[in-house]
């Protein structure tokens, strides 16, 4: 899962992306709105976490351009501004969510967390698929009751297919959700954390598509 | 003060028109004067041109008694009791010497006159009674005359005499005609005056309507072209309306900048301790909460208690439809459902719409927290009062914690702001308004909001 942190104060920008990491996302960083709204329109993120006050362009408009231009990702918005009308601006702009400073990081990661799952159309915090269970909260992943050992790239190769089950995932896509935008990409690394996932899942969960990707299959699941 | 010293147009119509009455009074008067001395003057002038004829047509005869030579020549002098007479005096005792030649007019009445004897040359004037009881005006001159018989000189009496309602009558007249035309004029000058006040105080009845608009939240400005006179006036309460929305901009920004300003150091701070459980950590974060409140406390008073402008107008139902929208999302996690009953007569809240927006918003989220599926909005007016209610079907608020909630923000100085705090600011700022809030049982088995407002009538 990837993730853009839009925040100006450069602290609290780390602290952002520190929490994200440690909960298994990937995160990249804009500290102004040009830059941001660059970011979300060329990018395809799993959510934004996006301040209001930014120097170059405010929050709400670069929202408001990401909307106008199709972007459908999940925004939470995350500012000092908390009067109502600031509040339902924002969500009349397009955001999914508003969190007001100073927050609670917990929160603001479980807001996050429900963000994605809902996008997913996912209901329950805990996403399954046969006997391979997806905790969010806790970024734990069991089969049949027993924890698998996941790196943190497996975890989130494991994530995104769980996010997305019977869909026909491309290398590509999954190299755009599970790293950073400046990190040295190699997609046949992904292959790499395909074939590890293989031996700590049960056989045959994960299909290769010839030509086009991967898929999670849905035991009994439609096709 | 009394009452016409209160109003401007009574002070002007009494003003002019007591000028205007004493001014025609005083025309008047004068006029009147001067046509009844024209009249007197005019009526002695006749009277003497008589005795004139008389004294140049008088002469004696054989036994020296006056004889007059020719008639004179007014007939009016001729016509019994025309009102026109003269009668020739000897002077001396007897009865023969009073009335010893008369004009035809006496008939057989005997003017009888004062004593007198005028000097040569002079002429007297009198009033007496004349043959039927009325008043005569009457000249009088003394002649001598020489008797060619024995060649002494003789002296009469001469008198000119005519009713005086030849001279008052005229003047009635004209005094009647006087007044009357002189009261039409001041009814006239009265109707003009009138017409002037309201013609040239009607910009100001149109200043009264526009302060009436922006008192009722009509409008935010005074409208439209006034007169040079007031036009200042008019241009600087716009400018002060303006300047003090500016200021209240001025001081939301700057409230809002501060509580940028701080939020953000403290979501650093509060974030920088991480998980840990530390003394150090517990205190940093109980701190940051406490600063937290005290900001959003106080954030809330600051602008509220700037936002109390003149001529504000909010209708409640776009309000209650953005925050609805808000609600859907932040609560989606819920699946709520939200309503809103239809409300009558679009509802129009007399106030800011920041303000009703962070009343509502609070009561709502309040109510969305504790729902467990529905949430329901009513709003209506009653006798001036916007009533909103809110409801959910959560477990409800036990009605001794009620008051407690809602009144925690009520001295900021001796209570800390708390946990409730968003419905102490929802009752803060309903108070300010003069608007009240309170809690009851809802119908839906959780808690009923009942905010009071002033409406925009």
């Amino acid at each position: 899962m990837r993730i853009l942190i839009v925040e100006d104060e450069p602290t609290l920008q780390a602290q952002l992306a520190e929490a994200l990491a440690a909960a298994g996302y990937v995160a990249d960083r804009a500290d102004n709105g040009v830059d941001a709204h660059f970011l979300g329109d060329s990018e395809p993120y799993d959510a934004v976490i996006l301040d209001l006050g930014l120097p170059r362009m405010d929050g709400i408009t670069v929202l408001r351009k990401w909307r106008a231009t199709g972007r459908t990702m999940p925004v939470l918005i995350l500012t000092a501004r908390d009067g109502w009308h600031e509040k339902v601006a924002g969500i009349d702009a397009g955001a999914d969510d508003y969190l007001t400073k100073p927050f609670h990081m917990e929160e603001l990661l479980a807001r996050l967390r429900a963000l994605i799952r809902r996008a997913g159309g996912h209901a329950s915090a805990e996403l399954a698929c046969g006997p391979l269970l997806l905790d969010t909260r806790n970024s734990r992943a069991t089969v049949d009751g027993q924890a698998l050992s996941l790196t943190s790239h497996e975890y989130r190769v494991l994530s995104y297919l769980m996010h997305h089950p019977g869909e026909v995932i491309s290398r590509s896509d999954l190299v755009e959700h599970i790293y950073a935008q400046d990190f040295d990409r190699d997609s046949n690394t992904v292959e790499v954390f395909i074939a590890r996932l293989r031996k700590k899942l049960p056989p045959d969960m994960i299909e290769t598509v010839r030509g086009l990707g991967y898929r999670l299959a849905v035991p009994g699941g439609k096709e | 003060m009394s009452p016409w010293r209160t109003s401007l147009r009574s002070r002007l119509v009494v003003g002019t028109l007591c000028w205007v009455i004493a001014t025609v009074a005083i025309a008047g008067w004068a006029l009147g004067r001067l046509f009844r001395e024209h009249v007197a003057a005019q009526f002695h002038a006749e009277l003497r041109t008589h005795l004139d004829q008389l004294t140049a047509n008088i002469a004696l005869d054989a036994n020296g008694r006056p004889l007059l030579t020719l008639p004179l020549s007014d007939p009016r002098l001729s016509r019994p009791y025309s009102g026109c007479y003269w009668q020739v005096d000897g002077f001396g005792q007897g009865e023969g010497l009073k009335g010893q030649l008369r004009s035809r007019s006496l008939w057989d009445h005997v003017l009888s006159v004062p004593q007198d004897k005028p000097a040569d040359g002079e002429i007297h004037q009198h009033r007496i009674a004349g043959p039927d009881g009325q008043m005569l005006g009457m000249v009088e001159r003394t002649i001598h005359i020489d008797d060619a018989a024995d060649g002494k000189s003789r002296s009469f009496r001469l008198i000119a005499a005519a009713d005086e309602t030849q001279m008052t009558e005229p003047v009635e007249r004209f005094h009647g005609v006087l007044w009357l035309s002189l009261g039409v004029l001041v009814a006239g000058l009265a109707l003009a005056v009138l017409m002037q006040v309201v013609v040239g105080l009607a910009p100001l009845g149109k200043l009264r309507r526009g302060l009436e608009r922006i008192g009722k939240g009509e409008a935010q400005r005074i409208e439209g072209d006034y007169p040079a006179e007031i036009a200042p006036l008019v241009d600087e309460f716009n400018s002060v309306l303006e300047q003090n929305a500016a200021v209240v901009e001025r001081a939301r920004t700057q409230a809002g900048n501060l509580a940028h300003a701080l939020k953000t150091p403290l979501s650093i701070l509060a974030n920088s301790t991480g998980g840990l459980d530390d003394p150090l950590a517990r205190t940093v974060r109980e701190q940051v909460a406490g600063a937290r409140r005290q900001i959003d406390y106080h954030l809330a008073r600051a602008q509220a208690a700037a936002n109390r402008l003149p001529g504000t107008r909010t209708a409640l139902a776009p309000v209650i439809d953005g925050l609805m929208r808000a609600m859907h999302r932040l609560h989606a996690e819920q699946a709520l459902d939200l309503a809103v009953q239809p409300m009558a007569d679009a509802p129009c809240f007399h106030g800011d719409v920041q303000d009703l927006q962070e009343m509502l918003g609070n009561l709502l989220e309040n109510a969305c927290k504790w729902a467990r599926h529905r949430v329901e909005v009513n709003a209506g007016v009653a006798n001036g009062v916007l009533w909103i209610t809110i409801d959910d079907d959560g477990k409800g608020l036990p009605a001794a914690q009620r008051s407690a909630v809602l009144q925690r923000g009520v001295r900021a100085d001796e209570q800390v702001p708390g946990s409730g705090l968003g419905l102490a600011i929802v009752s803060d700022l309903a108070q300010l308004y003069g608007g009240s809030v309170s809690l009851e049982d809802s119908p839906l088995g959780g808690l009923r909001a009942r905010l009071t407002l002033p409406a925009a009538p």
